[in-house]
């Protein structure tokens, strides 16, 4: 029903602007980004950018897309199943993930499933590391995982589509239309990726001796996009994103005999954002509504279920104020309310306001500053004031130190307080101090990040069992997370050869205050590396994932350990130049045929391929 | 998770042990004749079964994937059942029962259909009679609390060869005299069913919160935890189906207690303390024995006493290795053993 609606408003849209375009024509190019303070106030952290160059050579999902191309630890629960994260060996709900601005973690459990999200329907996908609670709230302890839709007002008319096939009848469909002039500029995009995702499990067979494969694996994601901007004067403008998507997904069995269960998500999410520039004074205004609601069906031939749904507003005031040059002052107020209601954790309302003060001053373009304080206000617990501090120095051309200490928060979520029975009403958020120093080496085509942090995790929310064995969540642990990053990026071009590679690698520890145990499903290593290779129309690439064991077990238990894996994917296209580019790809993922599991009793698929058509005209 | 809450049993009526031929000769029948086993409930990602060898000086913390490898042994581990040399390992998670050969714990077959989250087994005549909770009535609340049922399972073919629906919620079973006795915490009656006929032959009103039963002497010792009432032992004469009670005081309120009788005396525990009480008493002791050396986050999770010696299992945090421990009649602490996630049963191989 909310895709059907949300067509018809597309189409309304669309026809505004091919008639909008035929109106002046004046070549004036610019971007909006969606996300102004990701790059005014992350100069003293690292950011990863993943352009659409990247998320092309990727499968469509985001768990492949940051798996193969970032330190985010993945936990799948078999291909294309629910995935979670962890960021800086921080727990699943301790990376945030920010939708143009906006942080669209569930305030059901807290956490985001990254293969409910295909990165094919944003513009950039923004991998930040480190706290960020102050800009983005809750659940930004190890990270921010950002979902971009950048704005182009330039006088085009531009459409994209890509077409995939691939082993277990994956198939995806992915279409983007751009539209604009110099005040007009939309965005219209619709993406489907579906599996029946029936493949084989290697070397693996029932007692009767019969190969197993992965049933009840199938998948299908459908979203659809629209977002407009438009320019009723150099000092004024409006955004409007929205979205809307549904997962309708099978649960892979663990044995064969269990009984088959599905789960049913979906959300729609708008935002109008207006945007205000007046000289020294800027203002930027938020409202959002973001829906979110989960089907559970315990038993696929009963049409029965359980349910959560959420309705999030929220609305907030940016006002910016250049008090110098070299000086930005903004002030941030927000309100948000969200109302929860579900067979597990009744009906229950909760608003959340806050204020943040955000400083940032560049003594010279090489020496830059950031400090930011914000504190929330609400009924629900006691919030702690969260506060970040940065400094990025540019000693040379050689080389940059950034240096950030920040103060981050997770709260919450609805399950945690009012799940029946078990939900603990009265629990702290979870809070984090952290500090991270950052390294950054430029040589000529070679960029290197280097960044050793450390993270002292506070009241960590844990679900153990009560008398009765009554399950109910209490702020117990105490952890220490610290490790490195290493980011690594190197491009060249001899004559029409052009190659890049890039790699990262990440050492982690993060370790239970009281046990001295490492956190079950936190990798000390985790590595990644690609290299890619154009000349002319055609181009291949070549891209590894290292992924370290994990112990499955708190008590770390040396026999109960996920494996260390390393998978391979090799893909080659060619662009027959037709229209403005129509690329045929060729793709073999798991190429060494790697027998590995991302979770304990949950093999991945072996040797697979997938071809794919990508049309720009 | 719901299923973690739920309790471990005995399923071993002393009748169960009259089929098997044990010999004492010094031939043993395979590496694990003569000790016990102790079922690990485990997590989403399976479970296991640790042996431990008479003199409790033997042990290998996980039995199934010693003999069988990587062949998975289905998770959360409920009971184990026996008949003649074969053992069953009920998984509820994977609607699996396990067959195994008790004295090598060579698996043997898989009896892996018609079962809907299987709880407890015994055996009557060649047949396995096996409790299935179905589904629950948090998912399915029309017929959640009614859809439970007996699966009859033919332990020549392994296969569920019929259904006896129960039109209640079931739990543990035991067999006692040709007539099959179950009960679940959610359900007021201790249900009686004729394994000759396959039919339901009454009930008995016990009120709620049942777990632990155990028979002797033509009585049936159930012991009810109770949430907002006081604990209680139901005695049940099973000639009349007459019932007397012996109600817990307060001090002895316990979110999971176990029962077991060991020569006329009833073992029973509240949190984690370990009473005795003669079978003839009325009224409950309210000194322990001894107090478990369970873990901050653990509750008694499993509980025995066989021979003179009584078996305490500590559920743990429900993520990581646990412990089970042997005592003597008078609490001293024998033997402690490392076992696997959620320990929730002993299981004698004698």
């Amino acid at each position: 029903m909310t895709l059907k609606k949300l067509f018809s408003f597309c189409f309304l849209f669309l026809c505004q602007f091919i008639w909008a375009q035929s109106d002046t024509i004046t070549n004036l190019k610019e971007v909006i980004v969606s996300d102004a303070n990701l790059i005014k106030y992350s100069n003293s952290q690292s950011v990863l950018k993943l352009n659409d160059s990247i998320i092309n050579k990727n499968e469509p999902l985001l768990t492949d897309l940051l798996n193969f191309n970032s330190t985010i630890y993945f936990k799948e629960y078999g291909r294309g199943m629910l995935s979670t994260v962890s960021f800086r060996g921080t727990t699943a709900s301790q990376t945030a993930v920010i939708w143009n601005g906006i942080n669209i973690n569930s305030q059901m459990n807290g956490s985001t499933d990254f293969n409910t999200i295909s990165g094919t329907d944003y513009n950039s996908v923004s991998v930040k590391a480190g706290g960020g609670s102050v800009l983005y709230g809750s659940g930004a302890i190890g990270g921010t995982v950002h979902l971009n839709n950048d704005m182009k007002f330039d006088n085009k008319f531009t459409n994209k589509l890509r077409l995939d096939y691939g082993s277990f009848n994956t198939i995806g469909i992915n279409y983007q239309t751009n539209i604009s002039n110099d005040k007009w500029s939309t965005q219209i995009g619709f993406s489907k990726n579906s599996s029946t995702n029936d493949y084989k499990y290697l070397n693996r067979y029932t007692w009767r001796g019969e190969q197993r494969w992965n049933q009840n694996g199938q998948y299908d994601i459908i979203t659809v996009n629209a977002n407009a901007g438009y320019k009723f004067n150099a000092k004024n403008r409006l955004k409007l994103y929205t979205q809307a998507s549904n997962t309708d997904r099978n649960t892979s069995l663990l044995t064969e005999s269990e009984i088959k269960t599905k789960y049913k998500s979906g959300f729609n999410r708008n935002l109008l954002e207006y945007d205000g520039d007046f000289g020294k004074l800027t203002t930027n205004l938020k409202a959002a509504y973001i829906f979110e609601d989960f089907q559970y069906f315990p038993d696929n031939s009963l049409n029965l279920f359980t349910f959560g749904k959420t309705e999030n507003l929220i609305t907030k005031a940016d006002i910016g104020y250049s008090l110098s040059k070299s000086t930005q002052l903004n002030a941030i107020a927000d309100y948000s309310k969200t109302k929860g209601y579900g067979s597990g954790f009744g009906d229950h309302a909760r608003e959340i306001s806050s204020v943040a003060l955000l400083l940032k001053q560049d003594f010279s373009t090489d020496w830059k500053n950031e400090l930011s304080v914000r504190k929330e206000f609400t009924e629900n617990y006691k919030s702690p004031v969260l506060f970040s501090l940065g400094t990025s120095y540019q000693f040379s051309e050689l080389y940059n130190l950034k240096v950030n200490v920040s103060r981050n928060f997770r709260i919450p979520t609805f399950n945690d307080l009012y799940w029946e029975q078990g939900g603990n009403p009265d629990l702290k958020p979870e809070s984090s101090y952290q500090a991270e120093i950052g390294n950054v080496f430029s040589f000529k085509n070679i960029s290197l990040t280097q960044t050793f942090y450390y993270i002292k995790i506070q009241d960590l929310l844990q679900w153990v069992p009560g008398r009765g064995g009554i399950w109910s969540p209490k702020n117990t642990d105490k952890v220490n997370s610290y490790g490195s990053e290493t980011l690594l990026n190197w491009n060249k071009q001899y004559g029409k050869n052009h190659f890049t590679a890039s790699a990262t690698y990440a050492y982690t520890i993060s370790e239970d205050l009281e046990t001295k145990n490492q956190l079950f499903f936190v990798p000390f290593h985790k590595a990644t590396g690609a290299v890619s290779y154009s000349r002319n129309k055609i181009s291949a690439y070549y891209q590894f994932l290292y992924n370290g064991f994990v112990y499955t077990q708190t008590d770390n238990d040396p026999d109960k350990i996920v494996k260390d894996y390393t998978v391979s994917n090799i893909g080659v296209d060619y662009d027959f130049n037709f229209l403005n580019s129509f690329k045929l790809g060729f793709q073999l993922l798991n190429l060494f045929n790697k027998n590995y599991e991302s979770l304990e009793s949950r093999p991945m698929p072996g040797r697979n391929f997938n071809i794919y058509l990508n049309f720009k005209f | 998770m719901k299923k973690i809450t739920q309790f471990l049993f005995l399923a071993l009526s002393v009748s169960l042990f009259v089929s098997c031929s044990n010999d004492d000769s010094d031939n043993p029948k395979g590496v694990y004749d003569d000790g016990f086993f102790i079922l690990n409930e485990g997590s989403a990602d399976g479970g296991s079964v640790s042996f431990v060898g008479e003199d409790l000086s033997t042990f290998n913390a996980d039995v199934y994937k010693t003999v069988n490898g990587a062949d998975f042994v289905g998770k959360y581990l409920q009971n184990i059942f026996f008949d003649g040399d074969k053992a069953y390992i009920i998984s509820g998670g994977s609607n699996v029962i396990n067959v195994v050969n008790r004295y090598t714990f060579q698996l043997i077959a898989k009896i892996d259909s018609d079962l809907a989250n299987p709880r407890y087994g015994v055996v009557k005549d060649g047949k396995a009679y096996v409790t299935n909770a179905n589904t629950y009535s948090y998912s399915n609340p029309a017929t959640g609390d009614t859809d439970d049922y007996v699966a009859v399972i033919n332990l020549t073919t392994n296969k569920v060869e019929s259904k006896i629906a129960l039109n209640s919620t079931a739990n543990r079973i035991i067999e006692e005299n040709n007539k099959l006795y179950i009960t679940d915490a959610s359900n007021s009656k201790l249900l009686i069913l004729n394994p000759s006929t396959k039919a339901l032959e009454g009930s008995v009103e016990i009120g709620f919160g049942a777990n632990s039963m155990e028979e002797e002497d033509g009585y049936l010792y159930i012991l009810k935890n109770s949430y907002s009432d006081r604990s209680e032992i139901v005695k049940v004469k099973l000639s009349d189906k007459t019932i007397a009670k012996i109600t817990f005081p307060e001090s002895l309120d316990s979110g999971q207690g176990f029962l077991d009788i060991e020569d006329n005396k009833i073992y029973y525990t509240a949190n984690n303390d370990v009473y005795v009480m003669s079978t003839s008493a009325t009224a409950a002791s309210t000194t322990p024995i001894f107090t478990a050396a369970i873990s901050t986050d653990g509750s008694i999770y499993g509980f025995a006493v066989e021979d003179d010696k009584i078996y305490v299992s500590d559920s743990g945090d429900y993520a990581s290795n646990s412990k089970a421990f042997v005592y003597n009649l008078s609490g001293a602490l024998l033997k402690d053993f490392t076992v696997g996630i959620a320990p929730n049963g002993f299981y004698f191989n004698d």
